[in-house]
């Protein structure tokens, strides 16, 4: 009996090494499955096309990104998890807050070429997988660029009453006697692949209008014109089936076998890496729209 | 009037006439070449929407061969259809090419022989008849030929 006690003392050794050892491995399947999650909603919200100077061949999501608009150029910050010149020393509260309240861990408010009036919907589970994914990410060593802007709008501290009078913080609020397909459109549309960005016009000071929303603009980035895809069926994508619409986000072909370019084609880049079932969702959802006649017209 | 005066100023309205009929022959040309370019991609639509006719099931083996064949042509002829200075104005269209087609024009070149090249995938595909490799080798071509040269070079003038 005394000889036993060492084996039983062995056997259970073993046993709790084992334990030990499959709940770690669990605990990392989970942190992979989370940053796999990131990976695809990060995609999904096109974070590395507006982070990343592909023109001069950029490291990924490192930033520095020339956007012009008509209140002056930005650089887009550098978002790998580097502690000096990226975001690597950012805490979980301090990545939410600035995802969806626009607000840096300094206090200090972003402008509002950073999407944050439409990522202000995103979830918190959505936004902590975005986050892990980010942080699993090469941290590369670059520091940001100063934004070329004119005064006034140089001055960061009137963003504090461009947020009062235009942003209107909180989470996606889901219909849901509407359907899970709308649903999921609605959320991939309104919040993560922030579509009325470009889709939607602005005002004078730079905020979309709603009343107009995803009806075109004849300025969008860059200066070039961006289409209605409401379903108005003169000037918008009302003749457009739930098929061409899925087609176009899957191969960028329009029903007349055009195939988009410019920004959009970069955009296809993303959405053609979506399950079938999240592009069927964002047909589901545009189709939905209130249809809203605009001067641009939708590639016909 | 002395008479080289007069000679001086016949010359002058001579240049000036002839300047202005080049002018115009520029003109129409250019009208000609965005009419042939437009011509060009739309002929080239058009034989897209044959082949895809074909896996939809709703057009035949024979037309989407017939496409197929015509796109490896008319893909070799994507050059000819952009010679220098040619890009539109508001008013002539709803595209126009981006400068940077001509400052870098063998970077133009190579997309449109990438372009070329996945016709000709797409030609070898429609002759197997077998629908899931046509699909495969449709979507490079549009994706990765015509949408990867849109994308560069092509820019949206109004709606």
């Amino acid at each position: 009996m005394p000889r036993n006690v060492p084996r039983d003392a062995q056997k259970l050794t073993a046993a709790l090494a084992v334990i030990i050892l499959l709940a770690a491995a669990s605990a990392h399947a989970a942190d992979n499955e989370t940053i796999a999650r990131g990976a695809y909603l990060a995609n999904a919200a096109d974070c590395e096309a507006c982070h990343t100077d592909k023109e001069h061949h950029g490291q990924p999501y490192a930033g520095g990104r020339a956007l012009a608009t008509p209140f002056g150029t930005f650089y887009s910050p550098n978002i790998t998890p580097d502690p000096e010149t990226g975001i690597g020393r950012w805490g979980e509260a301090q990545f939410l807050q600035a995802l969806r309240a626009g607000v840096r861990p300094n206090g200090a408010n972003y402008f509002p070429v950073f999407p944050y009036p439409s990522f202000t919907k995103i979830t918190d589970e959505d936004a902590r997988a975005i986050k892990a994914y980010l942080f699993s990410l090469p941290a590369v060593r670059q520091v940001n660029r100063a934004h070329d802007l004119s005064f006034p709008v140089s001055w960061r501290l009137l963003q504090a009453g461009w947020k009062l009078l235009f942003f209107n913080p909180g989470p996606f609020r889901p219909a849901p006697e509407r359907g899970e397909a709308y649903n999921r459109g609605a959320y991939l549309v309104t919040a993560l692949a922030h579509c009325g960005e470009c889709h939607t016009p602005r005002n004078w000071f730079g905020a979309t209008e709603p009343s107009h929303f995803l009806a075109g603009t004849p300025a969008g980035p860059d200066g070039k014109a961006v289409p209605n895809i409401t379903p108005d069926r003169k000037t918008g994508i009302g003749n457009w089936s739930e098929d061409d619409i899925t087609t176009l986000l899957k191969d960028g072909q329009t029903p007349d076998f055009d195939f988009v370019g410019g920004a959009m084609a970069e955009v296809v880049r993303n959405t053609t890496r979506l399950t079938d079932a999240d592009r069927r969702a964002i047909a589901v959802y545009l189709r939905t729209l209130p249809a809203v006649r605009s001067e641009t017209r939708a590639a016909k | 009037m002395k008479s080289s005066t007069k000679q001086s100023m016949l010359a002058a309205a001579l240049i000036f006439t002839l300047a202005g009929l080049c002018g115009i022959a520029l003109a129409q040309d250019k009208e000609a070449v965005l009419k042939n370019r437009e011509a060009l991609m739309k002929g080239q639509a058009k034989d897209l929407g044959s082949v895809k006719a074909y896996t939809d099931g709703k057009g035949d083996l024979a037309q989407a061969e017939t496409g197929a064949a015509s796109l490896t042509q008319s893909t070799r002829k994507i050059p000819e259809v952009f010679p220098p200075g040619t890009g539109a104005t508001d008013s002539e269209g709803k595209y126009s090419t981006k400068p940077v087609i001509w400052s870098d024009w063998n970077k133009f070149l190579d997309a449109q022989k990438n372009a070329a090249s996945k016709a000709d995938a797409l030609l070898v595909a429609v002759k197997s008849g077998d629908k899931a490799a046509i699909q495969t080798a449709f979507g490079d071509l549009g994706k990765n030929g015509c949408g990867a040269c849109h994308e560069t070079f092509r820019e949206t003038l109004k709606n």
